[in-house]
């Protein structure tokens, strides 16, 4: 091997890297609060008497978790300003199209979580004369939320990792900034080497705190 | 705009083409994968530190980073590093096939760890061999458990491969982004592509809970 690494180039353009690590994060951040909350009003929907609401949003779910997520970002960005005649900005656009994608993952979280809430205790809400409102923000909320708070961390780690797509449709995040800099610079090993490990340094300690949740409650259902 | 999604099927045996090649590249990185992912998975339990080290450090990196950085990395650093030409595909399957090794060995560790203490203590008071332990004990009930979990993985793997169209392989996604630029039908063309894959995935999904419904009927009986 006769390539001679040189960091260099690197360290002089960590601005333009800070910069895409910034539009990242709030990437991150704004696509989880549209999940955590637009998840949640989903996997109510999901769990519907009727099937008239029930069949749509399962479909709405099913069709988000088994496509390629790069396939909705794409379809996103080309068709929705077509179809619906409206223009957003690529940061609107990727919000829209991570959140959605994870709101159905997270509404399978609480579904899952949401079955676990015991029968008795919406009867004892019915008995103690709750409205069916008062039932899910007393009763089920606080129950299905904490079940699936390790779940929801580990969707949120995944659509940190999966916003690193939108720099394909040019919104300028961390990737987008890394393979400018690698063009830039001609060091495509060194550039893509910190970008991963920029990427490893947010998502490691994140996945080791969900691990130590799910420790903490493995040790405490015993 | 009207849409018609007639137009597509003018594109039929490109499409195709392509979703062989998603297909192929797939089923390739599924063996190699979970051969891979078997493999760390004892490594992981290994009683020297080094292999350990290595064995987890490979396996947070790859789980820790986003798939399409990876891709990148491999594309264009590894012929840089190792001073070879590698092919669009190859350097694919590399990629994926790393990607996929990581997330099974979890499925795998995963599944050993669950696999009882007294099992192993019944094959000590049985004076089995250590090699029968394994191949008769362990790694049977270690792969019925895993079986659910890996089908998922899989999915993911098929999902994640349309990633490969951002380096410049012909696969579904990339064969289909290139109809629709060319013939300004976004709408028709992509969700065709979009669908397609969930023709496939969506099904794959419903084995996942058929299996693991049986998995869990037979551990229980």
């Amino acid at each position: 091997m006769d390539y001679t690494f040189d960091f260099h180039a690197i360290g002089q353009n960590m601005g333009p890297l800070i910069d895409g690590l910034v539009m990242t994060i709030q990437l991150t951040i704004a696509a989880n609060l549209v999940g955590v909350t637009l998840g949640f009003v989903i996997a109510l929907l999901a769990l519907s008497r009727w099937a008239a609401v029930r069949t749509p949003v399962m479909l709405f779910v099913e069709f988000f978790r088994c496509t390629p997520a790069i396939v909705q970002i794409i379809w996103i960005f080309y068709c929705v300003p077509i179809l619906f005649d409206v223009y957003f900005d690529s940061l609107t656009m990727g919000v829209i199209a991570l959140g959605l994608n994870l709101a159905a993952f997270n509404a399978e979280a609480y579904r899952a979580a949401i079955q676990t809430v015991p029968r008795e205790q919406l009867d004892a809400g019915i008995a103690l004369g709750l409205s069916p409102i008062q039932r899910i923000a007393y009763i089920v909320l606080p129950v299905a939320v904490r079940a699936s708070v390790p779940v929801l961390i580990t969707n949120g780690i995944g659509s940190f990792q999966q916003s690193a797509l939108v720099a394909l449709v040019g919104v300028q995040d961390l990737m987008y900034a890394g393979k400018f800099l690698a063009t830039e610079t001609y060091r495509p090993i060194e550039t893509f080497t910190v970008i991963a490990l920029i990427y490893l340094a947010v998502s490691f300690p994140v996945s080791q705190l969900v691990e130590y949740l799910e420790r903490r409650r493995g040790a405490a259902s015993h | 705009m009207t849409i018609d999604f007639g137009i597509v099927l003018g594109f039929k045996a490109a499409l195709l083409q392509g979703l062989l090649m998603t297909l192929k590249l797939t089923l390739v990185c599924v063996l190699l994968g979970c051969v891979l992912g078997f493999v760390v998975s004892l490594a992981r339990g290994s009683r020297n530190w080094l292999v350990r080290g290595v064995s987890r450090g490979y396996v947070e990196f790859f789980r820790g980073t986003p798939v399409i950085v990876q891709l990148f990395w491999i594309f264009f650093c590894l012929p840089l590093v190792l001073g070879v030409e590698l092919s669009n595909f190859t350097s694919a399957v590399i990629a994926l096939t790393l990607y996929m090794g990581a997330i099974t060995s979890e499925t795998f560790r995963a599944s050993l760890k669950s696999v009882g203490r007294e099992q192993l203590d019944a094959c000590i008071a049985l004076g089995l061999p250590r090699w029968t332990q394994i191949t008769s004990v362990i790694l049977p009930q270690a792969v019925i458990r895993a079986v659910p979990t890996l089908l998922s993985n899989c999915v993911s793997l098929f999902k994640e491969s349309a990633l490969v169209s951002a380096v410049g392989m012909a696969d579904l996604m990339f064969i289909g982004q290139n109809i629709s630029n060319n013939t300004a039908r976004p709408i028709e063309v992509l969700t065709i592509v979009a669908v397609i894959y969930f023709v496939i995935a969506f099904p794959l999904t419903r084995a996942v809970s058929h299996v693991e419904r049986r998995v869990l009927a037979k551990l229980a009986a």
